[in-house]
């Protein structure tokens, strides 16, 4: 649905957006995520044409942005950062604009601004002036504006920013339900927002694409190898029968506030040692050395402790990308 | 051209909505009024003299500063917001990634203040209706003094439209459009002040005040509307480009 190849976007000296080149496939709803100021609005409106890009090229839905501009436009609905509307028209007024403007033929475009009216749940105020609604109907207004013409590719610009925690909660489910029916790239820097709605995220930071994945793989990067054993007994002590074992790298005890005698161990398993085995042995280890194991569980990395391993280079090394 | 009927009704909509259009028509019908009011009061005491030209030659005719100071006025208010404050407030970005050519949009919006200017003098046709309770009228010359305004209208909307495209603020867009206008009409002053000469024939055939004084006696040279459409269509294609331009800011 989107092809991005290699584009390139520089304000003379300053280089905005660095070859950076992805696919997004019909069907997915896909996270852009970064850092303010990683050059993710500028991506995105490159994909959209508001843009031209510097180099490389950008194709939507099989026409290519540059040349065949009007055609990818036409089937593509974007939402730009902070939802920019004129405030003096009524909301069904703009939406009926809208779709007069993305070609919905005459006949249909009655039923096409109620059914997006319906959609964004802005049906209520549909003949309310833009000027006089909250920043949250607002933000609802943009997105039935980019459904008014049903395009298959949905592209939003951090379409939770600014509203409040139900609102974003309602925003996300109605992004989900979208992503039934049509292909979603959403930008965010809020990483729950990922985890809650996307499949698959894309990680920008300093311009370039530093990471792409699923929310499991990005998650794995860093992290998938590590274990927490919570047991009872002398953390020290435990963590030094584990270090002894083969395939382990590296054992960290730390004390549970409350609980003078139960330690909680993480431990990092060798790259080339087989995870599953070097678990069961360690935990033997544990039991042979008094230890009384309570828990067991993989150590999730939070998604933010990987958002920040990835972005906080601003010059990722060539491996990281 | 894609888009320009969406876009037409947009701005007219957006123009009649707000206080801005009905303020200016306001105040142009006021100032249009008064000047009319002094024009014939001014012929009733020449009641009984021999006068070749009426009011209403006079009030589109050698009359016509006042009428074209109210222009300056009027037409740089009305276009100052096309471009500068779609590019203010953002929904430029909405409006370019819509299937929409720039000529499409151009078009749109300069359609619609040009009806609007349209609709603005459409009033001052009563005054002929009023003063031919009075004597005769010559509706040709009526005609070819309303032409002669659209004409200058097109080619005043059209720098001012320019003017738009090449600033975020209003403020410097009215100013922009004021200068431009007023450096056109200040051209034709030209012909009162220099020497006979090259100059003088080059400001005569720019100015403005001498096409409403010709087409006020019912002339219409083709070179005066060629001249008018030539700046409106220049100015028009250029703001296009600027359009288009800003995809490679």
């Amino acid at each position: 649905m989107i092809e991005a190849r290699h584009v390139t976007k520089d304000y003379g000296s300053v280089v905005a957006v660095r070859d950076v080149s992805f696919d997004v496939a019909k069907g997915e709803i896909v996270g852009f995520l970064g850092p303010n100021g990683a050059g993710k609005t500028t991506t995105l409106r490159m994909l959209a044409g508001f843009l031209g890009a510097t180099s490389g090229s950008v194709k939507i839905h099989g026409h290519d942005i540059a040349t065949e501009s009007l055609e990818a436009r036409a089937k593509l609905g974007y939402m730009p950062e902070a939802a920019p509307l004129y405030p003096e028209l009524r909301v069904r007024e703009y939406l009926a604009f809208r779709a007069a403007l993305k070609r919905v033929p005459g006949r249909e475009r009655k039923a096409a601004v109620a059914r997006s009216l319906e959609l964004a749940a802005v049906k209520d105020v549909a003949e309310t002036p833009i000027g006089q609604l909250s920043k949250g109907y607002r933000q609802r207004v943009a997105l039935a504006d980019a459904l008014v013409s049903n395009p298959p590719l949905l592209i939003l610009d951090e379409p939770t920013a600014g509203l409040d925690p139900n609102q974003i909660v309602e925003v996300r489910k109605l992004v989900r339900e979208l992503g039934q029916s049509h292909t979603i790239l959403l930008s965010t820097h809020i990483l729950p927002e990922v985890e809650a709605v996307c499949q698959r995220a894309l990680v920008i930071a300093g311009g370039r694409l530093v990471a792409e994945g699923t929310i499991a793989e990005l998650q794995a990067r860093k992290h998938g190898r590590e274990t927490r054993v919570t047991v009872r007994g002398d953390g020290e002590k435990l963590a030094n029968a584990l270090r002894e074992l083969a395939g382990v790298k590296a054992v960290r005890a730390t004390e549970v506030a409350g609980a003078p005698d139960i330690a909680e161990l993480v431990l990092e398993v060798l790259p080339d040692a087989d995870a599953e085995v070097t678990l069961e042995r360690a935990v033997a280890a544990l039991v042979a050395a008094g230890g009384g194991v309570r828990q067991v569980s993989p150590a999730r990395a939070s998604l933010e402790a990987v958002f920040a391993e990835l972005t906080q280079a601003e010059e990722p090394k060539a491996g990281d990308a | 051209m894609s888009g320009f009927l969406a876009v037409y009704r947009r701005e007219m909509l957006s123009l009649w909505v707000t206080p801005l259009a009905w303020v200016l028509l306001v105040v142009f019908l006021l100032l249009q009024g008064t000047i009319f009011y002094s024009i014939v009061v001014h012929f009733t005491s020449l009641a009984d003299l021999a006068v070749e030209t009426g009011p209403i030659e006079a009030y589109f005719g050698q009359e016509s500063v006042f009428l074209l100071m109210t222009l300056l006025l009027v037409c740089p208010a009305l276009t100052m917001r096309t471009f500068a404050e779609e590019r203010r407030s953002g929904t430029i970005e909405t409006l370019l990634t819509a299937p929409v050519t720039p000529v499409g949009i151009v078009l749109g919006k300069y359609l619609a203040v040009l009806t609007t200017y349209a609709a603005m003098w459409a009033p001052t046709v009563l005054y002929v209706v009023v003063l031919r309770k009075t004597g005769s009228i010559d509706w040709h010359t009526v005609g070819s003094s309303y032409l002669g305004l659209f004409g200058v209208g097109a080619a005043y909307l059209a720098l001012g439209t320019l003017m738009s495209s090449l600033s975020k603020s209003q403020l410097i867009a009215l100013l922009l459009a004021i200068f431009a206008e007023f450096g056109l009409f200040v051209l034709g002053v030209g012909e009162y002040v220099f020497e006979p000469g090259l100059v003088r024939d080059v400001c005569a055939h720019l100015s403005i005040g001498s096409q409403m004084e010709e087409m006020s006696r019912g002339i219409v040279d083709l070179r005066r509307i060629v001249f008018d459409g030539s700046i409106a269509v220049t100015s028009l294609f250029v703001t296009s480009r600027v359009v288009d331009s800003w995809r490679w800011g």
